[in-house]
């Protein structure tokens, strides 16, 4: 590091700028075009103190934040710039940064700013600022927001490119990003230099720097605050010299760019300045820690490093799944939601995502399905498609570093794939078959991986991000096989130093007591050095499998893991069927006599379960109930009576809303349950009609509609569930390709009631006979008239009392 | 900062109950929230001290910034305030994500750490408050009002999060139908009356409650319908006689 120059940026630019005037909550950027002279002057403030890099004034310079200041972002930029520059005329050398802060909102799914928008937004600044030096994105807090600013750059200038992040003390930003996952997501979309600004002192951000600096090839970018501010003065509390020591300490930790923010002055520069100086002109370097030689993928919260084996889940893929493939055709983002959820509390590290089926736009399903997960599990996601396409959509949309599932050693899949994992720098996997098929024997798989590293080495990506699959045959009808795919995957981790991944289930196709077959066919794999086995977590043995091999290998220390895996443990024989759970006490009511009477004791007791709330005793008896009853009898025998039972309570003001909601999802359950039973039974889907649901455009409070959806679908309606923030035209498009006779609209503010109408009126405009039904914490039954709602629903009971009188049930 | 062990009183009066106790399973549904609610907040806040400058009786300028309170709540509310503070608390991103997963897979709990969180945010500010009253010694504060009450227009909150910073300090930030992200989140202001001792604040303080100040304001005179769901609902005499 010693033979490169820092580069000394410049200090703060709110704090000098407040100093001459502009108040607090004024915009910066006008000062671009207003006060000129102003903006210069603090540049050459920063260049006579010694920098030799400085930003423009265009932090907030976007077109959300300068919408009010009639100027056009393009003229604020362009101000700006040639300010910078006219400044940096006089000192030969000096270059000009063009600075772009965050835009402000937060992007969807917490926010409501699509990852689209914000990249056009970024792309503006970009092309409005394309005479300075540098590009450098800072004060990011959100890893999606930085990828959207970072690839408008990367793809709209040649400039270099500068990253950097502001951290909490507790070494995450707001948004809850590691350094791990910042440092792994950067590096992979091709910036030029990483690291911090704003938010802490250098003193505070000391460990993240040295951590940083093992994470990341690439030079480091640092810009603390002078310390950490009076809360009520705001000022910092750290002098200039103080400032430049211990920033001076973390020089040697590979930072190639230096500068201050919040509560810096030229006086911190030039005293930073000083001490970069000595720095250079010095031998005197501390041993540094070694840089990670491993790979890894990440969300934007939680990495996953390639160490040692992690678990792929395997259960979001639509092959050979009816219920997945009916999901897919439906949208139902729910069901795929809920097995991914499944999978993470099972112990995947890592799920794959297949959402190829017929009937499906895969890149559209692809894109809604990753954004969606990603807004609700925090693992790594493993992208599986064939179609580049897909793939690349994928990849833009993903919030982290992906893995992608799969290359494969034929020349078409070789050089379509692998430029577009290196251009989003994702991780691969390598399949060791090309266009003659699955090599039978070992060797030729080998060939296969080596070219594949060399193809991808050929394009930049290193060999540690490529994890390679020896692929897995079906013992049944090729026995020989298994231990063909072992010994290639033994050789590959041994001689091409690449991670090796397989599908593990496909062993015992066609096998009785598959899951011995999968177990034992997994503990060889990895001692023959499997990193990421692809499996259902679900299945306990192979779960089993890989708890005792992570401890036999001596990678879960001291047993901790497996430990509080098997704290509980009963030995098979001496486990007895579940039978420990809490029996409902019997509910003595007019209903529940009748139950008894006409379906026996069994159907009341479930009755009781659901009006009690007990989940897991209305789920087991609802199986034992359904080998015994017509399905549709229980429904509306048993469940519906229930909940009317629970709604008339709830009415009365005798229950509340948690019990009211307890007893819906037990009544969840169980039709799950039966569900299952009846796609089984190839029987008719029994449902009472369809309703369409959305939270209306502009509006992001969608907890109110989910619990109405939950009780319609308990009273046996379909449900298409649109989301939150769903513009007019989705909801028209959904009411007139579905035909569903009711349309139901929820706003919580009064700000998006004007959505709620404008919706109302395209779907009578549309010329559709569906009825409207809307709810939300403000509307009345007055504003509901007003507005050309049909119905106005109180609650969510009330909403379903008002589907069953349009659907006459 | 960390948050506090939950209110759960609190709690079951944003879950609707009232004076009636919720069952022990929602008690014990509670207790199973309340973990990884603490787990995955984060809560912070910003807040600003200005000096007032009454420029009309509906419309009040603060010192050294660009923000305008107008409207004749606020006129009303910072009467005979020197000072006016500027509040913004969240509970971070966190807590968002984790309703939006438990409402895929447990719906009853996700209405129940939906509730949880509001008292926590409630905590925080009641927090702030008494904070603010050992910072600011001989000071009484008027209730906290926030944009979106009575004629106070909720799209001030750009204005006003742009002022405090705080998407910088606090990570929080605003939509374009003026609603905070992350949700779990609040913005208000809150006037400082000076007195001359503390013990003309403790009498200033108890004659402003017994003035009953919320009475003056818009509310109860909305000419909203629903009560439910306003953020009026705990103070206004309207809702009290519709509940009753």
């Amino acid at each position: 590091m010693s033979g490169n120059k820092i580069r000394i940026l410049d200090g703060g630019m709110g704090t000098m700028l407040q100093s001459l005037g502009l108040p607090l909550g004024g915009v910066p950027e006008v000062w671009n075009i207003t006060e000129p002279e102003r903006i210069q002057s603090v540049h050459e403030a920063y260049l006579a103190a010694g920098s030799e890099i400085v930003y423009t004034n265009t932090f907030g310079a976007n077109r959300y934040k300068m919408a009010a200041t009639g100027y056009s972002v393009s003229e604020l930029i362009s101000a700006a710039v040639a300010n910078a520059k006219k400044a940096c005329s006089s000192h030969p050398g000096t270059k000009v940064a063009l600075d772009i802060g965050p835009i402000g909102k937060m992007l969807a799914p917490l926010g409501d700013l699509a990852f689209e928008d914000a990249y056009d937004m970024f792309k503006e600044q970009v092309l409005a600022g394309s005479d300075a030096d540098y590009i450098v994105i800072e004060t990011m807090s959100d890893l999606y927001e930085t990828k959207a600013a970072l690839l408008a750059a990367k793809e709209n200038s040649d400039k270099p490119v500068l990253v950097t992040m502001s951290f909490e003390a507790n070494a995450r930003t707001f948004t809850g990003t590691g350094i791990d996952c910042m440092a792994l997501t950067l590096s992979g979309l091709g910036a030029d230099a990483i690291g911090f600004n704003c938010s802490l002192g250098p003193a505070e951000l000391a460990p993240m720097v040295r951590r940083l600096y093992e994470l990341t090839e690439l030079p480091l970018v640092l810009k603390p605050n002078a310390g950490l501010p009076d809360p009520v003065t705001n000022t910092y509390n750290i002098g200039p010299e103080e400032f430049a020591d211990l920033v001076g300490e973390l020089l040697p930790y590979g930072i190639a760019y230096v500068g201050g923010c919040c509560g810096t002055n030229p006086s911190y520069i030039a005293a930073l300045k000083k001490r970069t100086e000595a720095f250079e002109a010095s031998d005197e370097r501390p041993e540094l820690p070694a840089k990670v030689t491993f790979s890894g993928i990440c969300s934007s919260t939680d990495a996953v490093w390639f160490t040692e084996p992690r678990v792929i889940g395997e259960r979001i893929n639509p092959t050979g799944k009816k219920r997945f493939q009916e999901a897919l055709r439906n949208a139902d983002m729910d069901y795929i939601l809920s097995q991914a959820l499944s999978q993470v509390s099972a112990g995947a590290d890592i799920l794959d995502v297949n959402v190829g089926c017929p009937g499906v736009d895969e890149k559209t399903m692809m894109v809604n399905v990753i954004r969606e997960l990603q807004a609700v599990v925090s693992v790594p996601l493993q992208i599986d498609s064939n179609d580049p396409e897909v793939i690349e959509a994928a990849l833009r949309a993903y919030n982290g570093r992906a893995l992608v599932n799969s290359v494969n050693g034929e020349e078409k899949s070789l050089s379509a794939i692998l430029p577009i994992v290196k251009r989003y720098g994702a991780a691969v996997v390598g399949l060791t078959l090309d266009e003659g098929g699955i090599p039978p024997m070992a060797e030729d798989r080998f060939k296969i991986a080596e070219k594949i590293v060399s193809r991808a080495e050929a394009v930049g990506i290193p060999r540690k991000d490529l994890q390679i699959d020896c692929l897995t045959l079906t013992a049944g009808a090729q026995q020989e096989a298994a231990a063909e795919t072992v010994k290639a995957l033994a050789k590959v981790r041994k001689e091409l130093g690449t991670g090796a991944v397989l599908g593990v289930s496909n062993i015992s196709f066609g096998l009785p007591n598959r899951e011995l077959v999968n177990s034992t066919f997994l503990a060889m794999a990895l001692q023959s050095g499997l990193t990421l086995p692809i499996m259902n977590p679900n299945s306990e043995a192979m779960m089993g499998t890989i708890r005792a091999y992570r401890l036999l290998a001596n990678l879960d220390q001291h047993a901790v893991a497996f430990s509080e895996a098997y704290r509980d443990f009963v030995p098979a024989a001496a486990a007895k069927k579940p039978g420990a759970e809490t029996v409902a006490a019997p509910v003595k009511d007019e209903a529940e006599g009748k139950i008894r009477e006409e379906l026996g004791d069994k159907a009341a007791e479930l009755y009781a379960a659901v009006v009690s709330g007990l989940s897991e005793r209305g789920a087991n008896l609802t199986e034992e109930l359904i080998a015994e009853k017509d399905p549709m009898q229980l429904v509306n025998g048993v469940l519906i009576p229930a909940l009317d039972t629970v709604g008339a309570g709830y009415e009365k003001g005798r229950i509340f809303l948690p019990q009211l909601i307890l007893s819906a999802s037990v009544v969840q359950g169980a039709f799950a349950r039966i569900k299952e039973r009846l796609n089984k039974d190839g029987a008719e889907k029994v449902s009472k009609g369809t309703i369409v649901l959305a939270t209306v455009k502009g509006d992001i409070h969608d907890i109110g509609k989910n619990i109405v959806k939950v009780l319609l679908e308990n009273y046996g309606f379909t449900v298409i569930d649109l989301g939150k923030d769903v513009p007019v035209e989705a909801v028209v498009k959904a009411a007139k390709e579905s035909g569903a006779p009711l349309v139901g609209l929820s706003a919580l503010m009064t700000t998006t009631l004007g959505s709620m109408e404008e919706t109302i009126r395209a779907l009578k405009e549309a010329g559709l006979s569906c009825k409207t039904v809307v709810g939300g914490a403000v509307l009345t039954p007055e504003y509901a008239a007003r507005i050309g709602a049909d119905y106005y629903g109180a609650d969510a009971k009330a909403t379903v009392d008002i589907a069953k009188e349009v659907f006459h049930c | 900062m960390v948050l506090k062990p939950i209110d759960r009183k609190e709690t079951a009066l944003y879950l609707g109950y009232g004076k009636h106790e919720p069952d022990e399973i929602i008690l014990k549904m509670m207790d199973e929230c309340e973990g990884p609610l603490m787990e995955a907040a984060r809560p912070a806040y910003a807040f600003g001290v200005f000096d007032t400058i009454i420029c009309s009786e509906e419309r009040i300028a603060l010192s050294e910034c660009t923000l305008e309170l107008t409207g004749k709540d606020i006129g009303k509310l910072l009467r005979n305030c020197g000072k006016a503070v500027l509040f913004a608390a969240t509970l971070g991103s966190g807590v968002d994500a984790l309703i939006r997963r438990l409402q895929v897979n447990d719906m009853p709990k996700a209405l129940i750490t939906d509730a949880m969180a509001g008292a926590a945010i409630e905590q925080i500010c009641n927090d702030f408050q008494a904070e603010l009253a050992v910072r600011f010694p001989g000071t009484v504060q008027t209730m906290r009002y926030s944009p979106g009450y009575g004629d106070l227009p909720l799209s001030l909150q750009k204005e006003l999060l742009a002022t405090l910073e705080a998407g910088k300090r606090i990570g929080l930030t605003v939509t374009d139908g003026s609603m905070l992200t992350p949700v779990k989140s609040v913005t208000a202001i809150i006037g400082l009356r000076d007195a001359d001792s503390e013990e003309e604040a403790l009498k200033l303080k108890d004659r402003m409650a017994a003035e009953d100040f919320t009475a003056e304001l818009s509310v109860g005179n909305c000419g909203k319908e629903a009560c439910q769901g306003c953020a009026f609902h705990d103070r206004c005499h309207k809702a009290e006689k519709e509940e009753a």
